[in-house]
């Protein structure tokens, strides 16, 4: 039967129009949209025990991150795992081994419970809080998991989410900053696991290092659960899981946004918490990029900014399956309008230290953060080659290369940037690596977070040396010096020039900052650890400059700017380092 | 040279096979920009065979349809790489 000339033009422009609409170039006309709406007016928040963070956008420059007066503010931290629901069983055939560490908060309440080399960390109690403050640094970002904070569909475990508040109220105490990271590490401990892998090439399921969704949202249609080329992503199961998350498979995407609303919804009125980072290490399954990133993931985040700040960015859509790009999500009447959203690009930039998306504008909400990981010769394209840090071909930039590239990219989408994972296994090689990372943080003036504050095992990655698995077990080993020396570092916690420069020679103990101010301005704060000596010397246009010394030895340098360039220096002295080697 | 396929009806033009091409390279265009100049380039090249057919050669729709969707994914791929360089 031949169909006549109108129904078929009728039905291709169709045909045409909705795939459009899914697609690119709905996805560029919703994002060039969202680019003019006008950020949403806001309320001044309630007063915080610690000064409420947002992202200041000066006119022409980079977004930051700023405090209620609008100076910079620099993060600095560690990221403490105590908090992750790992997979920890003496059975290695038992997948689904129950929460290892209490949940109770009462099992934290002026103790600690002990450690376990069954488990990759040590459990997080005051004591790491106070350790950190006094180290310098003045954020945590605290990785959770959905699996503890929804084991059952659509029941919040609200004493998981008291457990985070009682960590909160810790970083409160020492004067610190909590980043809320919704954690995971190839998607679930729940993926499953096969003795004999049927495919060639595939290696047996570690799940020691899985952690992320619940049982009941981890969907992989029987994909076999095995490992490709040693990481623990390349795996079918794995890939199939996110991809059905992405997809919004039975609606488990729209439950994710559930369970982060939960979480703001508590921690609203809270200055303490700077914000969520809603997805960690977004893998894309088996979508390509840019698409994953363009269609998929940018607009789930955008997703989770309408539900919980009431901003109205995307389309009303339908729920419960697959929503195109182009998609906004209903307001949950969380009405949180004061916290930072962490978003970090997929997994693939963090290989490629490129960006693998088009750099559009995400959301009218004016608190965004494009949120990196700086894993440069320890994750990028150069180790698949097996090439040395010293002597790799690949980023061609350099370190700096992911930074260089960030600043338009954030630009583009409206927000700071901050670099929310980076470490490498100290040693001669690790401590170069770790030291050029730092150098461009403070050549682009980000804070970070790193990876990681302590752990169990081998203990390559934390600060502190891994406890010896004895009876009872301690929660760490020493304080690694090589870490303390390059991350016990001087650097400013605040100023009002956001354009300001300065460095830190963790081999000499030097430091040098030049900043310009205006008569009035809010001072700049200099932290300076105890562990550094030298004598503080300020020169140029400040009104006042004040040192003051804290219980642990550290200092803080208050400069008030009269106008004009001012510069703060410590002179060269041997470092006061209290750990092992 | 342009093929050419029979289609249903014997009284039917032949069919520029270059316009189906068109059409299938202007939808994938939509998600993958980078098909959009292939998809343009087709239509065009399928839309000056039909007309310089003289009516021997049809497709002229779906070739049109090709040229839209290739030129709505060569759009999309100018603004969206143009907005990372122009943003203010």
């Amino acid at each position: 039967m031949k169909v006549p000339g109108a129904v078929r033009r009728l039905s291709l422009g169709l045909l045409i129009l909705v795939v459009a609409i899914f697609t690119y170039p709905g996805s560029v006309a919703i994002s060039i949209v969202i680019g003019l709406t006008p950020a949403p007016a806001v309320s001044t928040p309630k007063p915080g025990t610690l000064p409420w963070l947002h992202v200041e956008h000066p006119n022409g420059g980079q977004p930051y991150i700023a405090d209620d007066r609008g100076r910079m503010v620099l993060l600095h931290g560690a990221i403490a795992q105590g908090l992750i629901d790992f997979w920890s069983s003496a059975d290695p055939t038992l997948t689904d081994s129950p929460p290892f560490y209490p949940i109770d908060p009462a099992a934290y309440d002026g103790k600690c419970p002990e450690n376990s080399d069954y488990m990759p960390a040590p459990p997080l109690c005051q004591a790491d809080l106070q350790q950190m403050a006094a180290f310098g640094f003045n954020s945590l970002r605290l990785p959770l998991s959905w699996s503890l904070l929804e084991p059952e569909r659509g029941r919040f475990n609200q004493m998981y989410i008291d457990r985070i508040a009682q960590v909160v109220g810790w970083a409160r105490a020492a004067g610190m900053y909590v980043i809320i990271d919704m954690h995971q590490n190839a998607y679930s401990r729940y993926v499953g696991r096969v003795s004999k892998p049927p495919l060639p090439g595939g290696d047996p399921v570690l799940l020691r290092y899985y952690t992320g969704a619940p049982a009941w949202a981890t969907i992989t249609d029987g994909f076999p659960p095995e490992t490709y080329l040693n990481h623990r992503e390349i795996n079918p199961a794995v890939l199939e899981a996110f991809s059905n998350f992405w997809y919004d498979r039975s609606g488990i995407q729209d439950e994710y946004i559930a369970a982060i609303a939960t979480l703001a919804r508590r921690f609203k009125d809270d200055s303490t918490v700077v914000g969520y980072s809603p997805f960690n290490e977004p893998l894309p399954g088996w979508n390509l990029p840019p698409g994953f990133e363009d269609l998929l993931l940018f607009p789930f985040y955008r997703r989770v900014i309408d539900a919980i700040t009431g901003v109205h960015d995307g389309l009303p859509c339908w729920t419960g399956f697959y929503m195109p790009s182009v998609c906004g999500y209903r307001d949950l009447n969380v009405h949180d309008v004061h916290h930072l959203f962490f978003l970090e690009a997929g997994l693939l930039r963090e290989v490629t230290d490129f960006p693998t998306h088009l750099g559009l504008p995400v959301s009218s909400y004016p608190n965004l953060v494009l949120s990196l990981h700086a894993y440069t010769h320890e994750y990028t394209l150069d180790t698949f080659a097996s090439q040395p840090p010293d002597k790799a071909t690949y980023p061609w930039g350099g370190y700096d290369q992911s930074y260089a590239l960030a600043e338009p990219e954030a630009r583009a989408m409206k927000a700071a940037i901050f670099i929310s994972e980076f470490g490498f296994p100290p040693g001669q090689v690790g401590d170069r690596v770790i030291a050029s990372q730092l150098l461009e943080m403070e050549k682009h003036r980000v804070g970070f977070a790193f990876w990681t504050w302590k752990e169990n095992g081998g203990g390559n990655w934390s600060m502190f040396v891994a406890a010896k698995p004895t009876t009872p077990m301690q929660a760490n080993g020493c304080l690694k010096s090589d870490l303390e020396r390059l991350l016990a570092r001087v650097y400013p916690l605040t100023s009002a020039d956001p354009n300001l420069t300065y460095h830190y020679d963790p081999s000499t103990g030097a430091f040098s900052l030049n900043a310009r101010g205006r008569p009035g301005d809010s001072a700049t704060v200099l932290y300076v650890p105890a562990e550094v000596t030298g004598q503080v010397t300020a020169t140029g246009g400040l009104s006042d400059n004040s040192v003051a010394v804290n219980p642990d030895g550290s200092r803080l340098v208050t400069s008030s700017p009269s106008g004009g360039a001012f510069s703060l220096s410590i002179s060269p002295a041997p470092l006061a380092l209290t750990g092992c080697a | 040279m342009d093929s050419t396929e029979p289609v249903e009806g014997a009284r039917t033009n032949p069919r520029s096979s270059r316009a189906t091409r068109a059409l299938v390279l202007g939808l994938l265009s939509l998600p993958f920009g980078l098909l959009a100049p292939f998809a343009i380039w087709a239509a065009l090249s399928s839309l000056r065979r039909i007309r310089k057919s003289n009516g021997v050669l049809s497709g002229k729709t779906s070739a049109a349809f090709g040229l839209v969707a290739g030129i709505l994914g060569m759009t999309a791929l100018i603004v969206g790489t143009a907005y990372w360089f122009l943003a203010p």
